[in-house]
């Protein structure tokens, strides 16, 4: 037989057998190979074009490539029947309408998330984390920062007593000075924990909130490096584009004192998020370090505030309701 | 505090629009926010009213003509003080009044009105709202009322901080905004008044470093009255109402350059004298606001030599209050001890416009500049006369302090360079005495600024007046890496993921309960001196409490599955510990309903003590590579049900049904709740232990079940044990898989186990001649000891 004839007679063979197309993987492969696979018959036909004359070969070559072009299109029109008709059939049994297999997925607090991103800013940028006690004694809470007894400032923080000399810390600050108390400078800390305020309830302020304290002490600190440091912070957390300012204020244990605003497009209004300042030489005195040496700057926040301004939490109730229909939210 | 901008501007000259200059005091240390006086209120006009007749079917309505400087109008009104000749600020026919309140024609009992005289809180300009406000006379008539009159009432709020007892004035502030703006600053002068008389008055003070200062003074022949438009109006712009001439003059200067000062009716002075000292244990005093004190050692008093006349720097007595009888007046302008003004206000829970003041501290050298000020204005509006020399005793004069600041510390701290004549400037501003020589400040600073002593604070007002926004970031990242551990608390993060990961929801609940809640665990709590209320009056010793009413809670709003968590601190008393408080870390957790909520694949199934079994072991086993064991706790406190958990050989909490007694003693109503709850302090160092890869066995592994029939009351655990005991290291695996008890098939009192074992040896593929003797050996090892049968 010529390869001419040998050609038609594959096709006719080819045509015979998808005729009836099995469904059975096994038997598809099997038809597959036998034609155009690796060891096919149309393989075996090119592999006798090199006996061919060199005037019959381009002709030859252009036969032999429409047989597999033709014989391939037809096998992937079949298979591709095959495939619906099976499918079709399983499919009327099946009702993906229904519901999933759901197993309940729980959640991280959302202060326990909004908290999770203050430390991975800070921790970006060189600041380890430290921790400190909830129960204080009235020198590490206020003395040794710069707020004497009978100083007004006391009013600026309505405290809770255990005795009178022992309190439940009003801001993490107190853990500055364990830390500085503990530690040879340099240090980079942030600190946060659960703080307490002798306040009425309501929707802006619960009797404890959760604070973070950052502190940095090095020779050489500076106001600008503060500023630098606090704006990465406002950038990542709220957006590169966020809107803030830096505004004086008064903390006994800095100075310069700044308060940090952002911009509220909602409220259009300026709303504090933090405080900070350079720490007083007071305070590092206290703590034995010598100001002419060390300088150094802090900065405190309130996580519930920032959670509330970054997800338009209205009541800082919801924080501590326990409430599932306020957790699932934040899953 | 609240600062009108028109009285501002007796000081400087002021061209920024309202919210320009709340900006500016804000970013300069001195939060400020517009009040809530609008900057124009169209359509309300001066009016005149210029007759009043009966509203024939209303007793307590007028008919009221009011001239708009065109026409009348016919107007109803209510207020009791209209009256004809007034001026009024009438709002016409389609003004609109702050909170959108559109003025419409009305028929009022069958009256026309076309209009509405207006009270100041309609206008937003005070909270009065008892009857009309009543305009001056020789106001334009039928011009704008905001511009021709209202805006004198447009104030800032400011929030000053408790360091700058000088902003709490207008000419405090006035002196910052000069600064800023870098302009003519003019504070109040006033010259001592010739004195027409030749009384004398005897100031003692017991103690100089309670009261340094005294000035006193005696006018005679004083009317008491109405105080003229001018003051009334800066009063009450400031949100204060007029008393009479002499009360409000003291407010006034008070306000104007933030010195208290007090007027004493003269005549009701039983002694005439003045005598400062500390009160007696058994004293007591009336105050002007008629509260009675019972007075002790902490109070510091102005006393007539005998008699308790005042609380020094607080607040006046009601025996020698000036009342419209009053002809003469002793005027006293003081400097007290801020501490010793603020523990005897502190202790009588006062604080007032003075003792605010004092506290902070005043001016000591201010008081005679605001001596003269209410001396002048009592003489020039009331016709007293001044008959005594101003007696000033002043031990030891309080000097302004010297401080100096160097160049390179202000450079350092702030990280900018700022040329010296901005630096000059920024002094002379806030009236500091300043020099320049050899890199070095020299200051001089002014007694009303006593917050003010050291090189920071002087570093501080550079800062402030020069702008914070001024000072440009630096984005360099300083100092050194440390190599411990940057978060001691990171082991935390895998507890909560997990639970997370098995459907729990992190809660947070108040540390502070009431007495029973936080004893429930029989330990005394810690409990607070000043608990804000009874319901939180000591700190929790337990989580469970907690999370019970949270499940509580859910459960009322129609969520009866969950899973609950809580990390958080507890507070135990310990002679011990830090401040005799053991603060520790827990972890406990709640689950009620069923496992999965109700749905079209599975058929329902409770949460139970399984459940938190294998909750706590997928965590402690699975997660924390930990070895658990959980045995009977006889100790039933919050669960019932208790098993002690056990973690690598400690034990460190408990488990079980959530204790009715509990939910029963909090009120509450819960059932099925299962919980737990674990000290985390124990095993913090197992946590940080290091997981270490184990080899993967290439070898088949060999699964056979047993089935053994053994007594009822048998515990599984212990038939596990000899799996491991008699299983030559070749049993990598062995579980309980089936549990069944059937008295056909299987007899009564025992019940059928099936155990899943699994082979596998680390070093060939098992064979059935290296698996039957040790299954054999396991066989006859139960038989004996647990009088087991092999089930066939």
């Amino acid at each position: 037989m010529s390869i001419l004839e040998q050609i038609d007679s594959v096709r006719n063979s080819f045509l015979a057998d998808i005729e009836s197309f099995p469904t059975k993987s096994l038997e598809i492969d099997a038809i597959r190979s036998k034609y155009i696979g690796r060891k096919g018959q149309v393989a075996q036909l090119f592999s006798q074009l090199g006996k061919a004359g060199n005037d019959e070969r381009p002709l030859l070559g252009q036969k032999l490539n429409q047989l597999k072009n033709e014989l391939s299109q037809l096998f992937d029109e079949k298979l591709k029947q095959v495939h619906s008709n099976t499918q079709t059939s399983e499919d009327q049994k099946l009702d993906l309408s229904l519901p999933g297999r759901k197993n309940r997925i729980g959640s991280l607090h959302i202060l326990e998330q909004t908290l999770g991103e203050i430390k991975e800013i800070y921790r970006s940028i060189g600041f380890h984390i430290a921790y400190g006690p909830e129960v204080d004694d009235d020198y590490h809470n206020f003395t040794a920062l710069n707020i004497p007894e009978h100083h007004p400032a006391r009013d600026m923080q309505d405290t809770f007593f255990i005795n009178p000399e022992t309190v439940l810390r009003t801001h993490t600050s107190n853990v500055q000075i364990h830390l500085m108390e503990e530690e040879d400078p340099p240090i980079r800390y942030i600190v946060p924990g659960r703080v307490y305020r002798n306040e009425a309830i309501g929707y802006k302020s619960y009797c404890l909130f959760h604070q973070v304290e950052g502190i940095y002490i090095n020779e050489k600190v500076s106001f600008a490096e503060l500023k630098g440091c606090l704006e990465y912070f406002v950038k990542q957390m709220f957006g590169p584009k966020k809107k803030m300012r830096f505004r004086p204020s008064y903390f006994p244990f800095t100075e310069p004192s700044a308060e940090v605003d952002i911009w509220d497009e909602k409220r259009n209004q300026w709303m504090e998020i933090l405080g900070c300042g350079m720490v007083d030489p007071a305070v590092l005195k206290n703590v034995g370090y010598d100001p002419e040496k060390w300088h150094g700057y802090a900065f405190g926040m309130g996580v519930e505030r920032i959670a509330m301004l970054k997800y338009e939490i209205d009541d800082i109730r919801n924080f501590y309701s326990g409430d599932i229909r306020v957790l699932e939210q934040f899953i | 505090m609240i600062v009108s901008i028109d009285w501002l501007s007796e000081f400087l000259e002021i061209k920024e629009s309202p919210n320009e200059l709340a900006d500016i005091l804000s970013n300069s240390g001195l939060e400020a926010e517009l009040n809530e006086v609008p900057l124009s209120i169209p359509g309300v006009i001066i009016g005149k009213v210029e007759s009043t007749e009966k509203h024939p079917d209303a007793d307590k309505l007028k008919i009221c003509i009011v001239n708009d400087g065109r026409q009348n109008h016919q107007v109803i009104c209510g207020a009791s003080n209209v009256n004809s000749g007034q001026m009024i600020p009438f709002a016409t026919v389609g003004s609109i009044l702050p909170g959108n309140l559109k003025i419409k024609k009305a028929k009022i009992r069958g009256v026309e009105s076309d209009g509405m005289i207006c009270s100041e809180r309609e206008l937003n300009i005070s909270d009065e709202h008892e009857g009309i406000m009543v305009l001056p006379h020789g106001l334009p008539l039928g011009k704008d009322f905001m511009e021709a009159y209202g805006k004198k009432f447009l104030s800032l709020e400011l929030d000053v901080t408790p360091n700058r007892p000088d902003a709490f004035s207008h000419q405090g502030v006035a002196r910052d905004l000069a600064c800023i703006t870098d302009r003519k600053f003019s504070p109040v002068f006033t010259e001592p008044r010739k004195v027409k008389g030749n009384e004398s008055l005897k100031i003692t003070m017991e103690s100089s470093e309670d009261c340094p200062r005294y000035i006193g003074g005696i006018i005679k022949g004083v009317s008491i009255g109405p105080s003229p438009d001018w003051l009334v109006d800066r009063l009450r712009s400031v949100g204060q109402r007029s008393i009479n001439n002499i009360v409000d003059i003291s407010n006034f200067v008070l306000m104007e350059m933030g010195h208290p000062t007090h007027i004493f009716d003269y005549d009701k002075l039983d002694n005439k004298e003045i005598y400062v000292r500390r009160a007696n244990e058994d004293e007591s005093l009336i105050t002007l606001d008629e509260q009675k004190h019972k007075l002790k050692d902490n109070h510091l008093l102005i006393t007539d030599g005998y008699n308790p006349i005042a609380l020094a720097g607080i607040m006046g007595g009601l025996s020698t209050a000036v009342n419209e009888g009053t002809k003469n007046l002793l005027v006293e302008s003081a400097y007290f001890n801020p501490v010793t003004i603020r523990k005897g206000a502190k202790d009588l829970s006062m604080s007032t416009d003075a003792s605010k003041r004092y506290e902070r501290g005043a001016d000591p050298n201010g008081c005679d500049a605001a001596f003269w000020r209410v001396v002048s204005l009592i003489e020039d509006l009331t016709g007293g006369e001044l008959v005594s020399d101003a007696i000033d005793v002043y031990v030891e004069k309080i000097n302004k302090q010297k401080i100096a600041m160097r160049k390179e510390k202000l450079e350092l701290v702030l990280g900018i360079t700022i040329e010296n004549e901005i630096i000059s400037r920024i002094f002379d501003g806030l009236g500091i005495q300043n020099d320049f020589k050899d890199d070095n400040w020299t200051c001089l600073v002014p007694t009303y600024r006593p917050d003010i002593t050291r090189e920071i604070d002087l570093i501080e007002e550079v800062a402030r007046i020069y702008g914070f926004e001024n000072i440009p970031p630096d984005y360099s990242l300083n100092g050194i890496f440390r190599f411990d551990n940057p978060d001691p608390e990171k082991f935390l993060h895998y507890i909560r993921q997990t639970l997370v990961g098995l459907g729990f929801h992190q809660v947070y609940s108040n540390s502070l309960q009431n007495e029973k809640e936080a004893g429930l665990t029989n330990n005394k709590p810690v409990g607070m001196m000043n608990p804000l209320n009874k319901e939180m009056g000591f700190l929790r010793t337990s989580l469970i409490p907690g999370l019970i009413k949270a499940a509580d809670m859910n459960i009322k709003n129609s969520n009866n599955q969950f899973r609950i968590f809580e990390l958080g601190h507890v507070h135990l008393l310990s002679e011990s510990s830090l401040n005799g408080v053991d603060e520790r870390k827990l972890l406990s957790g709640l689950i009620i309903g069923n496992i999965i909520s109700e749905n079209v694949h599975t058929d329902l199934e409770a949460e139970d003590l399984f459940s938190v079994k294998g909750y706590l072991s997928s965590l402690f086993e699975n997660k924390l590579s930990m070895r658990m064991e959980l045995d009977i706790e006889n100790e039933d406190l919050g669960f019932e049900l208790s098993r002690s958990i056990t973690l690598n050989k400690q034990k460190v909490g408990r488990m079980g049904r959530i204790s009715t007694a509990w939910i029963d003693s909090m009120n509450l109503d819960l059932e099925e709740a299962y919980g737990f709850e674990i000290d985390l302090e124990p095993i913090k160092g197992m946590l940080e232990n290091k997981k270490t890869f184990k080899k993967i066995v290439p070898y088949p592994k060999v699964m056979r079940d047993l089935n053994l029939v053994i007594p009822e009351e048998q515990e599984v655990g212990s038939i596990l044990e000899i799996f491991h005991k008699y299983g030559k290291k070749l049993i990598t695996r062995s579980e309980a898989v089936n549990v069944f008890k059937e008295k056909e098939s299987i007899g009564e009192g025992v019940k059928s186990v099936t155990f899943s074992l699994t082979f596998q040896d680390p070093s060939k593929t098992l064979e059935d001649k290296d698996v039957n003797p040790i299954i054999d050996e396991i066989i006859r090892v139960a038989e004996k000891t647990f009088n087991a049968k092999l089930r066939v």
